[in-house]
Order: structure tokens, then sequence, then C-alpha cells
């Protein structure tokens, strides 16, 4: 009797240790070797700068793992620090459909809703579910084509081939930076180089970039921002899923729903007023200081807002004082990647670097 | 002695036995009771503000055919677990501790068949549930509020037709996701003689998975959680469909009942029944 019970829970046993197993040996699969042709650095720039893929449908995925803390306060909250803080702190996965240079659709998957891009041409639509709101962007007249004429000029002066891009996008980094490959990845079910660009200097937060580059058409399906001294990204966006066909034709017209509250907007014609809106949002709280200036040089260099750019009420927001911590000086925000220093008097600085660098910048001001 | 007939006969005196039960209406009537209040609720008010509140509840005022979705959403965390737990908690101990056990394990039923039909039985009424549940939420809303296009998540509008396919499509999502679940209370149902111990305890065990789901600290451990893609039904609500978790979902619920299965079958294979 006592063998034959022992054998019955046989099946009981092996079974759940078959799953289990199996479930855990599956993903050591995919860390196998990746058979390539060798390749050079510089060789895997060629290819990047090559890749002619402009139709394709996938899925991509974001995850930051910068070390902030996470705020619960934070859900919820529309403000625009709040929502910067989310798309930081918070991982993300998106669908992409292009068409074409024209044509894109991307889809940020929020666990109970969905945010929407649809480029067409001078068209353009955002929507989000939850909020129920379409917003239609109208570039000017002639915008597209004037974007268009002025890349073909820009080629036509240059007449760059890919490998001199390649080339003399080397010789333009390598003082600061060294870049290298490693071992062949496999990303979305591709296999892919991965470049990888080292800073020289110790001075940085980061500790190397890599891009996995993919072997049969050069598109990149990888980036990720590693730390000094970390083995895991504190940062990446890469591709789970890719398939290189175009996308169903609808996928590109939008009509927003008919209760949907609808806004236009006409984006601004001047290409030189484009440049200003794009610095104001950084100075936006004191529009007579202007730009950030930048102290230093390559991996290490700090932006610099000058005294009196961030206004009181900003700085002391609840929202705020509970993200930074109180250093000599004034409060800094810490990450695995970047530092920011709001100083006592106002100013900002932000850089790749740690805090301490922020402090001594600051002090020299 | 041909094998089907027998089984075949043995579940459906089970299915009757458990559809003909106060308890299993009961149940059914509270599951079709939470979109009913919903919409009630929803009606009476004003309802909350755009982008407020729980899940599609915003939506349910412009578009009935949202009770549904609004009303599975809030049935998912606790009371489609907590009636499933029932059932399934109750399945073999319900039977010991009425001393029925032993005569069901009379020959020819055998006892590997009794727990096939018995799981069989519990996954009736995991379907049974949820599409009570959507059924309950389409008819209180095509009553209460106007039906029309519907937006899907993408912004898409599409017909309240294939908008009601997609709702079949979630509600099957959602019978796939509780399955895992259903063996797991069908394994802690062999272990003991008294059944609301085993209810009370598959209950519990569903709530810790997914108190554990939602701690960040715990990541590594989420994907292996049976509730971990309870609330993925809403990709079914894109444009296009997403599948991945669907798939996802149906390979992790496989998972569970393949191990739990297998727990089950060695646990009562090998237990004396002397009641």
């Amino acid at each position: 009797m006592n063998t034959r019970r022992w054998q019955r829970w046989i099946p009981a046993a092996v079974i759940p240790v078959a799953v289990v197993g199996g479930a855990l040996a599956l993903p050591l699969q995919a860390g196998a070797a990746v058979p390539l042709p060798e390749r050079s650095p510089q060789e895997v720039l060629t290819l990047l700068a090559e890749s002619e893929v402009e139709s394709f449908s996938g899925t991509v995925e974001q995850t930051s793992d910068l070390g902030l803390p996470s705020l619960p306060s934070l859900s919820g909250q529309d403000m625009g620090l709040g929502a910067g803080l989310e798309a930081l702190t918070a991982d993300h996965t998106a669908r992409v459909f292009a068409d074409g240079p024209q044509r894109l659709r991307l889809q940020v998957l929020d666990e109970m809703g969905e945010r929407e891009l649809v480029l067409d041409g001078a068209q353009a639509w955002t929507y989000d579910f939850r909020e129920n709101e379409a917003v239609r962007l109208t570039l000017p007249d002639g915008a597209t084509d004037r974007i268009e004429s002025r890349l073909n000029e820009l080629e036509s002066e240059q007449t760059l081939t890919p490998s001199a891009i390649a080339e003399r996008a080397l010789a333009a980094i390598d003082p600061s930076t060294e870049v290298t490959t490693r071992d062949n990845v496999r990303v979305a079910g591709r296999a892919a180089y991965d470049l990888v660009l080292s800073p020289r200097t110790a001075d940085t937060l980061v500790g190397s970039v890599s891009i996995a580059v993919d072997a049969e058409t050069g598109m990149p399906l990888r980036a990720a921002i590693t730390a000094r001294g970390e083995s895991t990204p504190a940062a990446s966006v890469a591709f789970t899923e890719l398939t290189l066909a175009a996308p169903a034709d609808d996928l590109f017209t939008f009509s927003p729903p008919a209760d949907a509250d609808v806004t236009e907007k006409t984006l601004p014609d001047d290409s030189a007023q484009f440049e200003a809106r794009s610095g104001e949002h950084d100075a936006s709280h004191d529009a007579g200081h202007g730009k950030p200036t930048i102290v230093g040089t390559g991996w290490s260099a700090v932006a610099a807002l000058p005294a009196g750019s961030v206004p009181a009420d900003v700085s002391s927001s609840p929202l705020l004082l509970e993200a930074t911590t109180a250093v000599t000086g004034g409060r800094a925000l810490s990450t695995a990647l970047f530092s920011v220093l709001l100083t006592d008097d106002g100013g900002v600085l932000a850089g790749a670097v740690p805090v301490e660098q922020l402090q001594a910048a600051a002090a020299v001001r | 002695m041909p094998a089907r007939p027998i089984t075949g006969a043995l579940l459906a005196s089970e299915l009757m036995l458990q559809f003909r039960r106060r308890r299993t209406w009961a149940m059914l009537l509270a599951l079709a009771a939470v979109p009913v209040l919903v919409a009630i609720a929803v009606r009476v008010s004003s309802g909350p503000p755009s982008g407020r509140g729980p899940a599609f509840l915003d939506r349910v005022a412009t578009n009935g055919l949202f009770v549904a979705i609004a009303g599975l959403t809030l049935s998912i965390p606790l009371f489609l677990p907590l009636t499933v737990g029932v059932v399934s908690g109750d399945s073999i101990a319900g039977e010991a501790s009425q001393g029925t056990l032993r005569y069901l394990l009379i020959a020819p039923a055998g006892r590997v068949r009794v727990l096939l039909v018995k799981y069989a039985a519990s996954v009736a009424f995991c379907l049974a549930a949820v599409f009570v549940s959507a059924l309950a939420g389409v008819l209180i809303g095509a009553l209460l509020f106007p039906i029309g296009p519907v937006t899907l998540l993408s912004g898409t509008e599409i017909s309240p037709v294939a908008a009601l396919g997609r709702l079949a499509l979630v509600a099957a999502y959602v019978s796939v996701s509780l399955l895992g679940f259903a063996a797991i209370g069908l394994f802690i149902s062999t272990l003991t003689d008294v059944p609301v111990g085993a209810m009370a305890a598959a209950v519990v065990l569903s709530i810790t998975a997914q108190v554990l789901d939602s701690l960040p600290q715990l990541e590594w451990l989420h994907l292996w959680l049976f509730t971990h893609h309870w609330l993925g039904f809403i990709d079914l609500l894109r444009q296009p469909v997403s599948w991945d978790s669907f798939g996802d979902n149906a390979l992790v619920q496989a998972g569970y009942v393949v191990v739990f299965g297998a727990l089950a079958y060695g646990r009562f294979l090998t237990r004396d029944v002397l009641s």
C-alpha cells in the first residue's frame, strides 16, 4: 500500500516541476549566443545609416528604473510636473504603426485607457480615451513640402554615403566616447548587433549607451542607458514585436468619436518660432532670462538656468518637496542617470552628473 | 465497459445538481445585481465627470453597452473570485462533509473521473457567472441608457453589433482567467472535509495574489500570479485588437490548471475517503 501511495504522487510531483522548470528555462534560451557575421563598430554604424525601413508595425516597451521614489500621490494628477515625473518613473507599452515617412500612428497602452497620436501628412490627431478629448493639429500650408525640400537640399548639399555619415559620426564623438560592439543580441525575435557608446570621462553618471541594430535591415531595435557601475539598464526603449510590412490603411485616418471634446490647433508657421517654442518650456516661468547656459562639454556638461528662473510657488509645491531632497545650496533630485539642483535663489542646474558636481557648478556660476 | 457514457452521465448529473442548487442561483443573481446597481446609480445621479471615477463609469451615461464592461471590471477583483471560490472550494470537501463522497467513488466512477467532473462543473459555473454578469449589464444598459456606436480605447467607433462581439470576447477572456483559480480551489477542496475552510482559503488566496500584484517591489513575481492578467481584457477593446494579453493569460491559466490539477490528483488518489 505504501509504495502504491508513493507512486500515485509521482505525476502530482513531476508535472509541477516540469511546468515550472520549463517556464524558467524558456527565458534562458533568449540569452543563447546569436550567430551573425562579424562587423566592426563603424560597419554597424553604416548599417544603421543605410536603414531604409519606413513601413512597419510593432510594439515598443519603455522601462525606467531611475531610482526615483515612486510617488503614489502622482496618480490622477494632471499638472505638468506630475505628468513629467510619471513619464520618467513609470513603464510604458506602446504600439507603433508606420507607413512611409509621413504616416504614423502611436498608441500608448495605459492600464485602463489609451492615448493616440495619428499623423497623416499635414493632418495630425491626438486622442485620450480616459479624458475623451481629441485635438486636431494642422500643420501650416506647405510646411511638409518645405520640410521635405529642405531635407532634399541637405541631402544634395552633402551627398554623403551612409558609410561617410558613419565615419563622420564616429570622428565627431571619438574624443569623448568610445564606440564598441558587444555580443550580438536578440530583440523582438530578430538578430541584432549591439553597439555600445561608453563615455571616456568618469565624471558622468552614465556608464554606457547601447543601441541594438537589426542585422537584416539596420533598423534600431533597442536603445538602453546603463548607469555607471550597474549591469542592467536604468532606462530602455525596445521593440518587443516587429512586423516589417505596411499596416492597414485605415489606421492612419482618424475621426473623433461623436461625444468627444474636439479642439483645433494650428501649429505656428515660422520655423524660427518653432525654435523659440521648444526653448519656451524651460524658460516659461521667466521670459526675461532666455535659454539655459551650458557649462562644460561632453558627457559631464551641465545645463544652468540663472537665479530667479523658478518662481517660489513652484519650488515650494508639495509635489516638488516630495520628489526632491534638501542639500546645501538648495533642493536636489538625484536619479541613477541625471541630477537636478534647484538652488535657493531660484536657479536650476541639471546634467548627467552627481549632485556634488552641480553644487560645484552652482558655486562658481 | 465504455468510459464515455459514464463520464457524460456523471457530468450531466453534476451540472444538474450544480445549477439546481439555490446557492448557485443566489450567487448568479448577486453577480447580475452588480451591473444593475451600477446602472441605477449612474442613472439617478449625474454620473462622474469625464476621466474620473472607476474605469468606464463615465461612459455609461452616454452608451448603455459600457454598463456591462463597467460591471465586469467591478466584479473581477472580488465578486467573481468569491463565487468561483465557493463553488470550487466546495466541490470535493462539500461531498466529503455530507458523507456522499464515498458513494460517488464507488466503482465504476473512479477518482480521476470524479475529479475531472467536479472541475468541469466549476468551469461551467465560471462561464455562467461571467456571461450572466455581462448579459445583465447589456440588458439594464439598453433599458436605462441610449445604445449607439461604441468608442473603443483607440478612439475608433464600432457599431453596437460589433461591440456585442467584443463584449463576448471580453467575457470569454474573463472566464478563461478564472480557470487557474478554479483549479486552485479544487486542490484546496481535496485537502479538507470542511467546505467553508476550503472556500475561505481559496478566496483569501485570490486576494493575497492581487495584493502581491500591486506591490511594485515584487515585480519579478507578477508575471507568475494567476491574477496578474485579470484586467488585461482591456486589450480586446483596442483597435486593432491586441491578442498578446489573451495569449499570456491563457498560458498562465493553463500552467495553474496543470500544476494544481496534478496536485489535486495526487492528493485525491492517495487520500483515505472515510466519509
